[in-house]
């Protein structure tokens, strides 16, 4: 099935990856800041492929576990949604509040939040 | 005759360049040899890193910003040079990426023993525990933003100017990786300043 360009399904994937990327980057940094085992973890993830790894610490697992709900979730809504239509109000909004839950969750004073 | 006229302004053109060239050599090997760059990079070994990082994130700030000029003429339904806008978002793009590896590559001095984080967390532990933790994320937003715009911008292009909901939904992509980038480089800055690399 090819890429529909008149039905801009294919930029909703663009776009809903991105945020689907974000996402896991702040659910995977309140992970590791609630358990220590899962911190440890997301650390082994990154020592598995990126060089310095050792140095950045787990910084290095969130990074590897955003870049690949990015790519896998844009691959897979791209084969589902390229020559489909979409409804931009709904699609958009998701967008916008998944991307303001991610910055919420990420901001510190929020994080230690869920520490307590 | 119009054919001398135009071998002319041609050869003016080569000129230019060549004396512009030759110039730039020139200044280049007098920076090289003669300037105290341990001066301006800074006393640690760490000092180049630190540098490349910042200049990308100079650059960065260039690109980016042209990005919210053209999303605000996308915005606004103004006429864009489409070949413009490919060229430009993809560059973002590219610079973004090479800025996220390079602050990596700068982040292992910083969390190094006695580096800017155990300084930090011993004399002002909030700046690092909220004002870098926040920097270090919202870097990272930048990408997948800066990818998403150049991708739709590229596989639609002229079809984004006709087409409402596509220049809408790429001007608030391009505004939001200018909006993270501006956190991360402000907060980077400021960090930065306080206790260097």
């Amino acid at each position: 099935m090819k890429t529909n360009l008149e039905k801009k399904g294919a930029a909703q994937a663009a776009f809903l990856s991105s945020m689907i990327g974000i996402l896991t980057l702040s659910a995977v940094n309140l992970g590791t800041e609630i358990s220590e085992a899962f911190k440890e973890t997301v650390f082994n993830i990154g020592k598995l492929w990126m060089p310095g790894a050792e140095g950045i610490g787990p910084y290095s697992g969130k990074e590897t576990l955003s870049l690949l709900a990015w790519l896998i979730s844009w691959f897979i809504l791209h084969r589902m949604l390229r020559s489909k239509e979409w409804n931009q109000p709904a699609v958009l909004m998701v967008f916008l509040l998944g991307i303001g839950v991610a910055t919420t969750l990420l901001w510190p004073p929020v994080t230690h939040l869920f520490l307590r | 005759m119009p054919s001398s006229g135009f071998i002319e302004r041609r050869s003016n053109k080569i000129l230019i360049l060549g004396v512009l060239l030759v110039l730039s050599q020139i200044a280049a090997i007098m920076l090289l040899t003669s300037a105290p760059a341990e001066a301006l990079l800074g006393e640690t070994i760490y000092g180049l890193r630190s540098a490349f990082h910042g200049l990308l994130a100079g650059v960065l700030m260039v690109t980016m910003t042209i990005g919210l000029f053209q999303a605000f003429r996308l915005w606004t339904g103004e006429s864009v040079s489409i070949g413009d806008l490919e060229t430009g978002s993809v560059l973002n793009a590219a610079i973004c990426f090479v800025t996220i590896v390079l602050g990596n590559w700068l982040y292992i001095p910083y969390r190094a023993k006695g580096g800017p984080r155990t300084y930090f967390l011993e004399n002002s532990p909030e700046v690092h525990k909220i004002f870098f933790e926040f920097k270090e994320f919202t870097a990272l937003f930048t990408l997948p933003l800066a990818v998403a715009a150049a991708f739709i911008i590229c596989l639609y292009g002229n079809r984004i100017q006709s087409n409402r909901i596509l220049r809408e939904t790429t001007a608030l992509l391009l505004l939001l990786a200018f909006f993270y980038f501006l956190v991360a480089f402000g907060l980077g800055a400021a960090v930065t300043k306080l206790k260097p690399v």
